[in-house]
């Protein structure tokens, strides 16, 4: 009563945001229930409850708080984990065991991942065949329906799918929020190139030898979904790499240094990512009139997108992910979520309601699956 | 095959790297068209095969002599990978190591129509980290016909990096590749320092 005028505004926002989360709300639904809402058991029906609500509440307090980043990151890194979770349950119940035999691969049982298809498409074009050994239409992680979602999601977000659809990305995001400060500061820009030169050496690997080599022998990954069964020095040899690289890449660097260091030096389906941002609708805008050049942006930037030199020009370069951190960051609300076309500094809110309504329907759809199961497995484990 | 393949794809764009600045003004200067350079890198190109031929041969023919007895067939191969795909490694993440290119001296012959053999000699023969891990694997082949295919392997790899030579003056974004190649070759010598520890660690497990 004190201060209508706030009071209304608040409200205001408040039905807007409801309003703006209601399509949301019924697309969500539609997905996580499968059309088909059932409630007949009760660890299901309340699984189903905390997904569902779990997402529109964190889609809601994005509109609501003007915030992207911190409600992103929870999504992304729950999904990450539980689709760690959900591969390796997978994995057990089938196999008794998280690795996989010579037989499992002769058989086409090994589930598909996003990070093979830079190494499919020479072979793909010259033999006419896949290179890994999974199902092309299979029920569960099948290749098909995996390399459509990411060719769309390439197509619109660009390498914005690092950040938004990316089932792995949400371990070193979340390591790289472990510490307040970064212990390591000092990092050659040039690094941000490796992906390219990881991309180059897979795809020819691959093409010579018609065996994704990345999968075989660089993925960190492998440490947290599933791995060759160790039965000499060369699958020891790979399994050292993986832990390797996983501790190195997804552990310690992103801890100390606060960037996301796998996508940003290793990931080759990050470096098609990064040539697809090209073509995407979507970007970051810095509008420089607002500016105020205090560089926060560049400092919490995690895939080194940003340098000043590039904000002092408006430029924000093509290894955004189009995570948020800068956009909540920047007090002066210069760098904003775009669409090309449209100046900087002008439609911000359509912009970036456009824009997040895209992509968190990618999150959710990506995630909706592997965190239903996560969530019901736990609930059946708390309950029994 | 496949490893000496990539092994000459990675180092091939460091050497273009190192011995472009050589290269480029010779294939780039005076009003030579894209026909004269092409020639130019095809003489450069059949020194280069044939030289590797012959370091092919005394590799294979000095590894038939050293690693016969057991113990160096078993742990010596594996030391020299992970020696010389280190010393890659190093060539390639130490930002001021100094990188130069032996054909140099091409600047101090006289006759123009020699340079691109005398280019293709150096160019073959300075000893650089991934000559010696190709030279370490055409000496650990049983025939010396494996040792050919290796290093036309390498040949192969290497060569694909000069193929754009004559078109070089229309390239953008050079350095940006210059550094892409760079890391190639680091990766590649991770590959043969993986190896070569594998190699150590077998000969060890096996006895």
């Amino acid at each position: 009563m004190d201060n209508p005028g706030k009071t209304l505004q608040s409200k205001k926002t408040l039905g807007m945001s409801l309003l703006y989360t209601l399509p949301m709300f019924l697309i969500t639904f539609m997905f996580i229930s499968g059309g088909k809402p059932s409630f007949s058991d009760t660890t299901g029906t309340m699984a189903f409850f905390i997904t569902f609500l779990g997402m529109n509440v964190l889609f809601f307090l994005m509109h609501y708080t003007g915030k992207t980043d911190r409600f992103r990151a929870v999504l992304f890194i729950v999904f990450a984990l539980s689709l760690s979770f959900t591969l390796i349950k997978n994995i057990v119940d089938i196999r008794n065991s998280m690795s996989f035999s010579q037989a499992d691969i002769v058989e086409c049982k090994i589930p598909f991942c996003h990070l093979v298809i830079p190494m499919m498409i020479i072979p793909a074009a010259f033999t006419k065949s896949i290179i890994f050994p999974g199902t092309i239409l299979g029920n569960f992680a099948n290749i098909s329906s995996m390399v459509v979602l990411w060719g769309i999601a390439t197509i619109v977000l660009g390498r914005g799918f690092c950040s938004w659809g990316c089932f792995y990305g949400g371990w070193d995001d979340g390591f790289s929020r472990l510490r307040k400060k970064p212990l390591l500061r000092k990092i050659g820009d040039n690094w941000k190139w490796m992906p390219f030169a990881v991309l180059f050496m897979v795809a020819i690997t691959a093409a010579l030898t018609l065996i994704p080599t990345y999968c075989d022998w660089i993925c960190p990954f492998k440490t947290v979904t599933e791995f060759e069964q160790v039965t000499g020095v060369e699958s020891a040899a790979k399994a050292g790499v993986f832990i390797s690289l996983f501790g190195g890449l997804v552990v310690f660097l992103p801890a100390f240094t606060k960037k996301r260091t796998q996508c940003s030096f290793l990931c080759p389906l990050g470096a098609v990512n990064t040539l697809s941002n090209k073509i995407t609708p979507f970007t970051i805008k810095i509008d420089k009139k607002t500016c105020n050049e205090c560089f926060k942006c560049v400092d919490v930037c995690p895939m080194f997108a940003l340098t000043p030199d590039g904000v002092r020009s408006g430029n924000v370069s093509v290894f955004c992910s189009k995570c948020g951190k800068c956009v909540d960051a920047c007090s002066k609300k210069a760098i904003h979520y775009g669409i090309k076309g449209i100046p900087a500094g002008t439609m911000k809110n359509f912009s970036r309601n456009i824009f997040l309504f895209v992509s968190f329907l990618f999150i959710a759809v990506f995630s909706a699956g592997s965190i239903l199961f996560t969530v019901q497995s736990l609930l059946s484990l708390i309950l029994k | 095959m496949a490893d000496s393949f990539i092994l000459g794809l990675s180092i091939g764009s460091a050497c273009l790297v190192t011995c472009g600045m050589v290269m480029f003004p010779y294939f780039m200067a005076g009003s030579a068209g894209v026909r004269k350079i092409t020639q130019d890198l095809l003489i450069f190109l059949s020194v280069r095969l044939i030289i590797y031929f012959i370091l092919a041969s005394i590799a294979w023919y000095f590894g038939q002599k050293v690693f016969t007895t057991g113990l160096l067939s078993k742990y010596l191969p594996g030391a020299l990978y992970v020696i010389f795909a280190g010393l890659l490694i190093r060539y390639s993440i130490v930002k001021n190591s100094r990188k130069t290119c032996p054909a140099e001296l091409a600047a101090k012959i006289d006759n123009k129509k020699l340079i691109p053999v005398f280019l293709g000699i150096v160019n073959s023969v300075g000893l650089c980290p991934a000559l010696l891990l190709i030279l370490t694997t055409g000496a650990t082949k049983e025939t010396v016909t494996q040792s050919w295919l290796a290093f036309l392997a390498f040949f192969a790899g290497s060569s694909i990096w000069f193929l754009p030579v004559p078109f070089a003056g229309k390239f953008r974004k050079k350095k940006v590749m210059e550094t892409i190649g760079i890391f190639a070759t680091g990766l590649a010598g991770t590959i043969y320092m993986i190896k070569g520890i594998t190699i150590i660690i077998g000969g060890i497990i096996n006895g």
